[in-house]
């Protein structure tokens, strides 16, 4: 119980930090303690291996990604504030979609879902039936996300690295 | 914390991601909210497998895609940041109104 209630209240702080912070460095830094909160979610859910695969690439891999960013881009260190309005209509739109979305779920049979017991998961969810299942089963899907992962790196370097050329539209008008 | 729990939960998270992606005029702002809702979706993910599937560990080999295909997106994200950025001199959303490079 106690360890629920640090999971859900450190997650929703990180994440309001990160929504609310101007100072984007410390943005991310918001956003890193709500990934962690997220990784203790999947750990309580009874996956060591995602939680452990959570911190090592999202908060050991994009968000240090994102700081570097940050660093490249002196301008957009500080964020601009949008207007009241735009944040007020943004508020009111989200707050709506999450009483839609929780009157569904408060009213649907998901909270007579039982308990699982701790037991069954060590065993149909260990890392090695996950080793299994991704060179075989999925095998096609896990070949498929490397390559999509060596596109995007060699896309990400393409459109960094590109230099401001002038076509030959600009130079005579 | 029951099924029903856990889904308000990630709600929540979502939510903020939404309003993230909504309000905020900085481009790794709105990266930072879609980063959220892709978590939250995570959460639920593993969430129902934990309580409702018969088969086990697909949720997990779900996450782990998802994960990985957020690397690939936040890589590409930061690039466009980057070169807009070397373009512009500037990542809010406000400014950059034109297609023409």
């Amino acid at each position: 119980m106690i360890s629920s209630f640090l999971v859900v209240s450190l997650t929703v702080a990180g994440a309001t930090l990160a929504v609310l912070q101007r100072n984007m460095v410390r943005a991310i830094f918001g956003l890193a303690i709500a990934l962690l909160g997220v990784a203790l979610a999947f750990l309580e859910l009874g996956s060591p291996f995602v939680a452990a695969m959570e911190v090592l690439i999202y908060i050991g891999g994009i968000t240090v990604a994102m700081v570097f960013a940050i660093m490249l881009s002196a301008e957009g260190r500080v964020a601009v504030e949008a207007s009241i309005w735009r944040r007020l209509v943004s508020a009111v739109l989200a707050a709506a979609f999450f009483a839609g979305v929780a009157y569904a779920i408060t009213s649907s049979e998901f909270g007579k879902a039982p308990v699982v017991p701790d037991e069954v998961h060590k065993e149909l969810w260990s890392v090695e039936t996950l080793g299994r299942d991704l060179l075989d089963r999925f095998n096609v899907v896990f070949e498929l996300l490397s390559i999509v992962l060596l596109v995007a790196i060699l896309g990400a370097i393409a459109i960094a690295t590109r230099e401001k050329e002038t076509s030959p539209e600009d130079s005579n008008p | 914390m029951t099924l029903q729990t856990w889904l308000l939960f990630a709600l929540v998270i979502f939510s903020i991601g939404l309003y993230a992606v909504l309000a905020r005029r900085n481009l790794i702002a709105i990266l930072i909210g879609i980063e959220l809702m892709l978590n939250a979706a995570n959460i639920n993910f593993l969430a129902f497998n934990h309580f409702v599937t018969s088969d086990p560990a697909v949720g997990q080999i779900i996450v782990l895609f998802v994960i990985g295909l957020a690397a690939a997106e936040v890589s590409i994200a930061l690039s466009i940041v980057l070169a807009v950025y070397r373009q512009r001199k500037a990542i809010d959303v406000q400014d950059l109104d034109e297609l023409r490079g």
